[in-house]
């Protein structure tokens, strides 16, 4: 019993020792930083469609080929796509260079986890329009720094059915006779359209059903009619104190937001159509949708897979996909006094949008080496593949122009004012719960009637209220606690 | 001190040094080793460590000036790390002083003073208990109770907000529970969300355990086939993890999922189960969707309980005149609840802290009258909202401490006043 005793005394106190040894770290190790001595290795962070598309493989592959000779490697940081730099940065183990969209980068750069960039090392800066490199652009101590190098653009898209267009729309639909339907120009006629598809289908069928509690689908509901996320000061620069949701004529836009809610089905009030809406597209049910145009592909495939089932080939399926699925900027035009079952005056579309970038890890051990990447990442050439194989719109005008379609439209509205850029803010994390609730609720509204309950929202004055009830939650959230 | 001889005293200065004059070379060097190991720890980064603690850093980092800076939560835990081997060191040198004691009373005595060796197998032999629980307390210490210390600490911090490495973050003493009881908003939110907090506890506990009774129960019955197979149900249900099982049920009470599918099916209208409206029928839905991931444990531990029944009892019980139910309240439910009054209480405290029903239920939405909440929201999902979306930690930490002091509060009490405490030999 003793020796037994004696054995297991001896085997807990190994165990100690080995496991305290283990506990050794090595930073070297950990961080990941070099393989070699020559060779500098850079961890790369992309998003999760640049890995599943394959464009992250061909970059770093033509990368590492062209810099072979210069001992620079770049790899995939292999991280999770939204991983926390200002965690794990400073400990040696956040990415070189990521890629992420104004909001998320410009946080960082908040805090200086990113580094301030000089434009004129990058060969695409005078190619960038100014709109945005603002996106990127950070004041501190009355200076202003840029922080990431602008790539793409994103809005929110109008995928529509082709072949579902009404027969007669170049005779009913096209009243300016531009070849374009009107639904796909003026929000009125969208919702005339819709009305007419929920009517004579009994209910069956419906034109525009999207997302209304997510405020980046719905914004231009705000925007378009003077409302805005935060103000800025008198430099310029963005004031998150002025929370603007309320602000000019936006309760009348968010009316026109209730009374389309009418017209799309219930799904648009919570997350389902989030899921359904490819499906819904691809079987008819919907004739339009709104989402980003990453997932152009996601539609696409869904409307292939009905072609496939109706006896298609793999390769006429995708064809007929491609014929029939239509991506466009959301209708420029909107009713001036919110309501949409009128013509009258309009005022022009104004949607909320985001610019994804390059920034370079402050904690990196090799800013130069960065530099080359993010240069040769936002090349002509690799500008152009991204473009092909994403689909993006990229913010490189030349690239944008040799793409032309959507991608040059998307490029146009960006120079024209059209799109309204999240701010560049930490204080934008606060906007999206309060400002979703309030957009959920709008569109539950329309429905409240048919169902015995009390309307909420029966004019402007009772919608201004709840706008600036958002606002306000939106100001608590971010100035009750903070220090 | 005063009574001991000089040998004995040299121990109280240097660790280990009576013993090395005492003949006992290899332990007194051994407690030298520890006291030099802990003097250069000290000196090298002990004290370093000890002043951070206090003062969380002094230098603010700039990541674009290269200026490295303090890392104040790292300060932190390093603060508490050296605390924590000072505790350790103090218990150490008092081994020692005992040590030296009883070695001196063997010299008194005229008894040989054992060598290292023999004193190592006398130890192992006589403390075994002390060498096989050392490095388990050494996981819980590092692994349990820093951390426990660290959350504890952050409620006293301004960490959050804006206040975040590499800016430096300050004591500020007890000014989180004041914001959370004082400011209207959050005092408001923190009433109406503890209220609701305590009705689902008590609800989904009580639901939970007599329906895992009632089905172990009814699958108990003499009468029912196939009980096994019947039994595999409620474990089906239990395998399945359950964040799976909530998003279903997320997706079933949608505006597109089949529930709704079919009430409009049948003419009738759909129904925002989980919406901004749904109040009361989203916490319904929630502790029956709780109650679907949760009766199967409960089954599953009342059936084991029931097959340790004497069915004497109720044989004597039957010829007494008494009824099925008295049975079963006077037999069969003072024996489960006996047994498992241990369970229920860590049953109350898994659903006062059960974050993933309405996170997964209705995650997401801010009402009016609640700050950064809705009313599913359950004090750990404000937590939630506070600290991990909104990066509040230290008032995160802060409503963490509230909850642990209201749930140890209602544990204990309830524990102390049950049968299974005061009354433990009852059923032996």
């Amino acid at each position: 019993m003793r020796n037994i005793k004696r054995a297991l005394g001896l085997l807990l106190i190994s165990s100690l020792a080995i496991s305290m040894t283990a506990c050794g770290s090595d930073n070297a190790k950990a961080s990941g930083k070099t393989s070699s001595d020559e060779v500098i290795t850079l961890r790369i962070l992309e998003n999760d469609t640049a890995k599943q598309e394959g464009y992250l493989d061909e970059l770093l592959s033509a990368f590492n080929e062209a810099y072979k000779d210069k001992g620079i490697q770049a790899v995939d940081a292999n991280m999770e796509e939204y991983s926390n730099l200002a965690e794990n940065g400073p400990y040696g183990y956040g990415p070189d260079v990521l890629y992420q969209a104004n909001d998320k980068l410009m946080s960082y750069a908040e805090d200086k986890h990113i580094l301030a960039l000089n434009r004129e090392d990058f060969e695409c800066a005078d190619l960038i329009p100014e709109e945005a490199w603002n996106a990127f652009t950070i004041g501190v101590n009355g200076n202003k720094y840029t922080c990431a190098i602008p790539v793409n653009v994103q809005e929110p898209m109008l995928f529509y059915r082709k072949d579902k267009l009404p027969e007669n729309w170049e005779t009913d639909w096209d009243q300016d006779g531009d070849k374009t339907p009107d639904f796909l120009q003026s929000w009125s006629s969208l919702y005339q359209l819709s009305q007419q598809i929920v009517t004579e289908s009994g209910g069956e069928k419906y034109g525009l059903v999207a997302s209304c509690k997510d405020l980046y689908m719905m914004a231009e509901f705000d925007f378009s009619y003077g409302g805005y996320v935060f103000g800025k000061d008198e430099n310029g620069l963005t004031n998150s104190e002025d929370v603007g949701f309320g602000q000019g004529d936006a309760a009348k836009g968010m009316l026109g937001l209730r009374q389309f809610a009418g017209v799309m089905n219930e799904e648009c009030i919570d997350d389902s159509i989030a899921q359904n809406r490819y499906v819904k597209v691809a079987d008819g049910t919907y004739f339009c949708s709104i989402s980003t145009p990453d997932t152009y592909v996601l539609f696409h495939d869904r409307l292939a897979d009905v072609y496939k089932a109706e006896g298609c080939s793999q390769e006429e399926a995708d064809k007929k996909a491609t014929e029939n699925l239509g991506m466009v900027e959301l209708p420029g035009k909107m009713p001036a006094d919110g309501d949409l079952s009128k013509n009258g005056d309009t005022v022009e579309t104004v949607v909320m949008g985001g610019v994804n970038g390059y920034g370079i890890s402050a904690y990196t051990e090799h800013r130069d080496a960065c530099i080359e990447f993010v240069n040769f990442a936002t090349s002509r050439e690799m500008i152009t593949r991204r473009a092909q194989i994403l689909g993006i719109a990229p913010t490189r005008s030349d690239v944008a122009q040799e793409m032309g379609g959507t991608t040059e439209m998307i490029f146009g509205s960006l120079s024209a004012g059209h799109i309204n850029l999240m701010p560049s803010v930490k204080a934008v994390d606060q906007i999206w719960d309060p400002m979703g609730t309030l957009l959920s609720d709008v569109a539950k509204d329309a429905f409240r009637e048919k169902k015995g309950e009390t309307v909420k929202y029966t004019d402007e004055a009772s919608m201004q209220e709840a706008l600036d009830k958002a606002s306000k939650s939106i100001y608590d959230a971010i100035y009750t606690l903070s220090n | 001190m005063k009574t001991g001889n000089i040998k004995t005293k040299c121990s109280y200065v240097i660790m280990g040094l009576g013993q090395f004059l005492y003949g006992q070379r290899v332990k007194g060097l051994l407690y030298m080793a520890v006291l030099a190991l802990y003097l250069w720890y000290l000196v090298t980064s002990g004290i370093g460590d000890m002043t951070g603690f206090f003062t969380l850093g002094t230098v603010e980092g700039d990541p674009w000036l290269g200026t490295k800076g303090d890392d104040s939560i790292i300060m932190m835990l390093r603060g508490i790390l050296a605390f924590l081997v000072l505790i350790a060191v103090i218990v150490f040198y008092l081994s020692n002083i005992k040590d030296v004691k009883n070695t001196e009373r063997l010299v008194e005595q005229g008894k040989t003073v054992p060598g290292f060796i023999a004193s190592l197998q006398a130890f192992v032999d006589k403390k075994f208990y002390v060498v096989a629980l050392f490095l388990p307390v050494v996981g819980v210490a590092v692994f349990n109770i820093l951390p426990i210390i660290f959350m504890i600490l952050i409620a006293f911090t301004n960490y959050g907000g804006d206040i975040v490495p590499p800016k430096l973050v300050d004591w500020i003493g007890l000014e989180n529970f004041i914001q959370i009881f004082s400011l209207t908003g959050i005092k408001d939110t923190f009433v109406k969300i503890l209220g609701w907090n305590l009705v689902w506890a008590v609800c989904a506990t009580a639901i939970n355990y007599f329906g895992g009774l009632l089905l172990a129960l009814l699958l108990n019955k003499k009468c029912v086939k196939g009980k096994t197979f019947w039994r595999a149900f409620p474990i089906l249900a239990y395998a399945v993890p359950g964040f799976i099982t909530l998003l279903g049920f997320k997706f079933m009470f949608s505006y597109g999922g089949p529930i709704n599918y079919y009430l409009k099916a049948f003419g009738l209208q759909a129904v925002g189960f989980l919406d901004i409206d749904a109040g009361w029928k989203a916490r319904i839905i929630g502790l029956l969707v709780n109650a679907w991931i949760s009766i199967p444990t409960s089954m599953l531990l009342a059936t084991g309980i029931l097959s340790n029944m004497n069915n004497e009892l109720y044989e004597a019980a039957s010829l007494d005149g008494a009824g099925r139910w008295k049975q079963f309240t006077k037999l069969t439910l003072p024996f489960v609840v006996f047994s498992t009054t241990p369970t229920l209480i860590t049953s109350f405290v898994g659903n006062f802290n059960n974050f993933g029903v309405f996170y997964f239920l209705r995650g997401g939405l801010y009402l009016d009258g609640y700050f950064l909440a809705s009313d599913t929201d359950l004090l750990i999902n404000w937590l939630y909202n506070l600290s991990i979306d909104n990066n509040y930690y230290g008032i995160g930490a802060a409503v963490s401490l509230i909850i642990f002091l209201i749930t140890s509060v209602i544990s204990l009490t309830t524990y102390v006043n049950s049968s299974a405490f005061k009354k433990e030999d009852t059923f032996r």
